[in-house]
């Protein structure tokens, strides 16, 4: 019975959430013009919450790509068919693997940093201020944050295809001796514009995705050290849900 | 309300957490006077601006700032509202990204369309008048307690407000910075012809600066009047709080158990 109380609690809590944050979504969408008028503030998110990340983004594209490199030349050498690694890598990566591992970066990279951020900034009352000198802080800070993110989520995941390419080709044909011709021209004989797109929507979603959640744990952060600190979590744990449940959803209405 | 009051507060209640904050609480700010809201901690003196500046809502009576009732107003008239009240922070809340004159200047950025040379220099009048245009290149991090506070000042008047809140603008400053703070609530009050509502339970330098005083405690206001007259007033809470004395209606001693009892464990 006390179980059975928990779960409802816990299912009305996150119902009540999910519709503070539609709300909230709504919120920040109505303020977008406004952000978009200023395009300096909203480039400036860019460079905080894409920029920055490039470093992160690039390093762990690489690898991913060469873990894929070997792992498909060892599946694909048994059924001697290694002359295909380019096309099964670049699907991969255009398809799943580098949409969802860029958000999650992002998430704990980017997301982080906004949640804690407007967390600190509700914390120290500088959004209180902001609210008195009749500035509304959702379109002063929050909408351009959020769309830093929307912009930054797709970018990266691009520089993370192209990186991650470039390291299974680095594995593949300098290293395990794959054919140069056959890698880049298999690859462009089996990817098509369609596969591509898939991976940019997943992109676009997993950007909104990330983007506010980080900025609404950062809004609703308890104005404490520990409630920052909260939020900040709760932005990563949820971000990262979040984005592998829509990453199912999507597939399974594309493919 | 008459043109001579500009904050008008008529049964105001609010509870928190079901703890009652507010119950009936009615006051009248007049126009020009630098007013006092005094009280024991936790009695909702930030609550009460809070409520003026329409941050929170009264669960039941009105609150009337300029002829408006601040809660029925809708986002965009409460903000029009809102250009014509100037509030400092008890910790200033400047923006921590932004330089002295950056933090000074933004809501002129924000809410006009002055070109950055006017800007400039109604910034650099501003920060001239609390004594801080040298500072203008600082950074908040590199100011003191005391300048953080001026440089807030200059914030909230920047855009010429009718109505002026300060959050315990006397808390953690150190003498001189007391003074000086002391002397521009007066300064800005008498030559910006604003209206000075200062929430704080400084008794002491509430009495150099204040024309009039509202002490309030559960929920209600208990005694108003200028603080030279609230020193020798009929209701001994009022006495204990104007003079400070450790023990009186509000007790030294947080209620408990017989200490007897308790030491000797048979409570």
């Amino acid at each position: 019975m006390t179980l059975a109380l928990q779960l409802w609690g816990g299912l009305t809590e996150s119902l009540r959430k999910l519709g503070a944050a539609i709300l909230f979504l709504i919120e920040i969408l109505k303020q977008c013009p406004g952000a978009l008028a200023r395009p300096r503030l909203i480039s400036q998110q860019v460079h905080n919450s894409g920029v920055l990340s490039l470093v992160i983004i690039m390093t762990s594209a690489f690898f991913v790509g060469m873990v894929i490199g070997l792992q498909g030349y060892d599946s694909l050498s048994r059924l001697r068919q290694e002359d295909i690694l380019g096309a099964g890598v670049a699907l991969t990566l255009f398809k799943e693997l580098g949409p969802v591992v860029t958000a999650l970066l992002f998430a704990g990279r980017a997301g982080t940093a906004l949640a804690s951020e407007i967390g600190l900034m509700r914390a120290t009352d500088q959004l209180s201020a902001m609210e008195v000198m009749a500035i509304d802080p959702i379109r002063r800070i929050v909408a351009p944050r959020f769309l830093g993110a929307v912009i930054s989520v797709p970018l990266l995941t691009t520089v993370f295809n192209a990186i991650g390419i470039l390291g299974a080709w680095f594995i593949g044909v300098l290293v395990m001796g794959v054919d140069n011709g056959a890698f880049w021209s298999q690859m462009q004989e089996f990817v098509d514009p369609p596969d591509i797109f898939e991976g940019v929507w997943k992109s676009v979603v997993f950007g909104i995705t990330a983007g506010l959640v980080a900025v609404f744990e950062g809004y609703n952060a308890p104005p404490t050290a520990e409630g920052v600190g909260m939020a900040t979590t709760r932005t990563v744990v949820t971000t990262s849900i979040l984005v592998l449940v829509f990453d199912y959803v999507i597939t399974a209405f594309l493919i | 309300m008459t043109d001579d009051i500009i904050v008008q507060v008529s049964g105001l209640q609010f509870s928190r957490s079901g703890r009652p904050i507010f119950s009936g609480l009615d006051l009248a700010i007049p126009r020009g006077s630098i007013t006092a809201i005094m009280g024991p901690s936790g009695t909702g003196k930030t609550t009460l601006l809070r409520m003026i500046t329409g941050q929170l809502r009264p669960q039941a009576g009105e609150v009337t700032v300029a002829g408006q009732n601040v809660a029925s107003l809708s986002r965009s008239k409460l903000f029009d509202l809102r250009r014509r009240m100037g509030m400092l922070f008890q910790n200033s809340a400047l923006l921590t990204d932004f330089s002295v004159f950056e933090n000074v200047a933004f809501p002129l950025r924000e809410n006009t369309r002055l070109p950055d040379e006017l800007i400039r220099h109604v910034v650099l009048t501003k920060l001239n008048s609390v004594g801080l245009r040298g500072a203008a290149e600082l950074m908040p991090s590199e100011l003191s307690g005391g300048m953080s506070r001026r440089v807030a000042m200059a914030r909230a008047i920047v855009m010429d407000p009718e109505l002026l809140l300060y959050d315990e603008p006397f808390s953690g400053l150190d003498p001189i910075s007391l003074g000086v703070v002391l002397r521009l609530i007066r300064l800005n009050n008498d030559a910006l012809d604003l209206t000075s509502v200062v929430v704080s339970h400084d008794v002491a330098e509430i009495n150099q600066i204040a024309d009039h005083c509202f002490v309030i405690s559960e929920g209600k206001v208990i005694a108003s009047g200028p603080p030279k007259d609230l020193a020798s007033s009929s209701s001994e809470l009022v006495r204990q709080f104007m003079t400070g004395a450790a023990d009186g209606p509000v007790p030294f001693h947080y209620p408990a158990p017989d200490y007897a009892e308790q030491l000797l464990g048979t409570s």
